[in-house]
């Protein structure tokens, strides 16, 4: 029974981790989110380089945003692509995905001729998007002994699978640190109220712990009649 | 001089006070309802979720006023003023997350407000309407949340009311009909939208102000009942005030405000810092505007409407599975004619009456689990399991509660 119990509850907080069809594990995104230069860095980083294809329309009238290059006239909106897919809004795409979803998406490209950009992605199988941060990375390949068929029975690291044939423009550290960045500003894009949230909960919390002590107290002097 | 205008005061006061009171019972209420309200002395951490649930009742609706200023129910705006209040309203990022921490935190405190009856007896005679009223909250509380779950036009929204819509076409002969009916297009849409919007914020908001009234008035005519379920009432001193008895107000509201404040350090503490609940208050598959053309993975209702959804799923056949749904529910609406125990309180019931409470809190809970999860051949069996023993406390309850050997019942209260 008791067994049973902790089986449920093991189960129960592992629910976050929705099943996602992923047989990759997802690498933990290193975002430190109050970090806001690095928010700075991943928003001039978008404008330059995502916002090609993706848009981010609930940043529209976004201030810091738009201070950084974001900028809604700049953003391809309503752009039909020819092969049919269109890039989506990444608005949201932090809550949707959550932040290691996206940071390991954007690492696991690889070469694959059979596609028609180009490139395969291990996180989302035949996915539609090229490696537009090729030049970047460097290109991946599968590792020799890679085998996807096996992932079923024991989970995947991205790493673990892929291996850089030709160096690109930076290096493996200055890479994560530019993902990192892209990372943290999608998850500012995602909830930009997040600071103002996270300051206002240490008053909302502290204004009601003082209260607390007050009302304790108040309640105490009243109920010392009853005795 | 100070004395002077401190008096002239106090006469003005008893002026306006004595006015009011000539033409609105006003002194009359305050003195019925709270100074000379009795309530027993014993009342434990069960008692405050009545209190939580007004306020939260209150939160919703003031909230709710704020939010509809700014949302727009149409199908190409609903997703997106949801974005415009989280960013570009001052503030209404706060209002929003209050919102939706309301929805569960009601879920939250109504559940443990019901366990409270359902261990201390508080529906046995002649609280029997009292409990039909709260039950009737309860349903209505679905409803309300069911119709607000759909506005923000995410995919868990639409495909959560396409779901749920679609049960009444399991309903013999008129289901099909019934189903167009209910969405006002013959798939969820833009129409079933704004008209969950006007239902949302007006037809059941009315409905539930009403019955929450009645619940107070059918409340103060027959009194609270207590953790040891005994009478207060025919104990009195001299003055008829119940020895065991203590005033309302100051006792309870100071006690109630002590609790309402940790409650709001719980509810704000998720609000700032774990608003989604890791998927349990705001489904991440909700952030994804909604889309008739893409079915998600798995839809699963939000976590208080679960259980009942389990037990729908514990059935292979559509008919049957939501007689079972609806089985499950209408029990709890005849439980003060299925207890048929010599005492309320599960402090005097005999073993069986505390096993079976143990046994359906487990179920209760492991059904709203398995509801969670997508299906899966071991979760179903585990939601039968569950279901059996969920029908069974009720349905058993006549006997074990008629059979076993209670404690004897202490003349006053006991602590």
């Amino acid at each position: 029974m008791k067994k049973c119990l902790l089986m449920l509850c093991l189960l129960f907080f592992s629910l976050s981790v929705f099943a996602d069809d992923a047989v990759l594990e997802l690498e933990k995104a290193p975002i430190h989110r109050n970090d806001m230069g690095s928010v700075e860095r991943g928003a001039g980083l978008f404008s330059s380089i995502c916002m090609s294809c993706h848009t981010l329309i609930y940043l529209r009238y976004d201030a810091f945003a738009q201070k950084h290059g974001v900028r809604y006239d700049r953003m391809p909106v309503n752009v039909k692509w020819p092969t049919g897919a269109v890039p989506p809004d990444l608005s949201l795409e932090a809550s949707v995905r959550g932040v290691d979803w996206i940071y390991t998406y954007l690492h696991s490209f690889y070469m694959d001729s059979a596609r028609s950009t180009g490139f395969n992605n291990l996180l989302v199988p035949n996915t539609m998007m090229p490696d537009i941060l090729v030049t970047y990375r460097g290109m991946q390949v599968l590792s020799q002994d890679a085998d996807l068929s096996e992932s079923y029975e024991h989970t995947l690291e991205w790493y673990d699978e892929l291996t850089l044939k030709s160096p690109g423009s930076v290096s493996e550290q200055q890479f994560d640190a530019m993902i990192t960045d892209i990372v943290n500003f999608l998850a500012y894009a995602a909830e930009p109220y997040h600071e103002q949230q996270v300051h206002l909960g240490v008053w909302v919390l502290g204004f009601l712990l003082i209260l607390f002590v007050l009302v304790y107290l108040l309640k105490s002097e009243y109920w010392k009649d009853l005795k | 001089m100070s004395n002077v205008t401190e008096h002239a005061t106090q006469k003005r006061e008893r002026s306006i006070k004595r006015w009011i009171n000539a033409r609105f019972p006003l002194q009359e209420f305050w003195t019925k309802h709270l100074t000379h309200y009795f309530a027993p002395r014993n009342f434990n951490f069960w008692y405050y979720f009545g209190s939580f649930s007004l306020l939260v009742l209150v939160n919703q609706i003031i909230t709710g006023i704020w939010l509809a200023m700014d949302y727009t129910p149409t199908a190409t705006e609903a997703f997106a003023s949801v974005q415009h209040i989280m960013r570009d309203v001052r503030f209404g990022w706060l209002l929003r997350l209050m919102h939706s921490t309301g929805a569960s935190a009601f879920f939250v405190v109504v559940y443990l407000h019901m366990y409270r009856g359902l261990i201390y007896g508080s529906y046995r005679k002649p609280r029997e309407l009292l409990w039909l009223i709260g039950m009737l909250i309860y349903i209505t509380l679905l409803l309300e949340a069911f119709t607000g779950y759909v506005l923000p036009w995410g995919q868990m929204s639409y495909w959560g009311a396409e779901v749920i819509t679609s049960f009444a076409s399991a309903i013999p002969y008129v289901g099909k009909f019934l189903v167009v009916w209910l969405r006002g297009d013959y798939s969820v849409s833009g129409v079933t939208l704004h008209r969950f919007f006007s239902l949302h914020v007006i037809a059941v908001p009315l409905v539930l102000l009403g019955l929450v009234f009645l619940h107070l008035v059918a409340l103060h005519y027959v009194g609270s009942n207590n953790p040891d379920g005994i009478d207060i009432k025919t104990k009195k001193d001299a003055q008829g005030v119940p020895l065991d008895g203590i005033a309302f107000h100051p006792y309870y509201t100071l006690k109630d405000l002590v609790g309402v404040v940790v409650f709001l350090m719980i509810f704000f503490w998720v609000i700032f810092y774990a608003p989604t609940m890791g998927g349990l208050f705001l489904e991440a598959e909700n952030f994804t505007p909604a889309n008739s053309m893409m079915t998600p993975a798995h839809i699963a209702p939000v976590w208080y409407m679960t259980p009942f959804y389990a037990i729908l799923r514990a059935i292979p056949n559509k008919f049957f599975g939501l007689s079972a749904m609806a089985a499950a529910i209408a029990l709890m609406f005849v439980l003060p004619w299925l207890d048929r125990s010599p005492v309320r309180s599960i402090r005097y019931k005999g073993t069986c009456s505390k096993v079976a409470i143990v046994v359906f809190v487990i179920c209760f809970i492991g059904l709203g689990y398995v509801g969670i999860m997508p299906v899966s051949p071991v979760l179903s069996i585990m939601a039968q399991i569950f279901a059996v023993g969920y029908f069974a406390f009720f349905l058993l309850m006549p006997f074990y509660t008629s059979l076993e050997t209670t404690k004897p019942l202490p003349e006053r209260l006991t602590s």
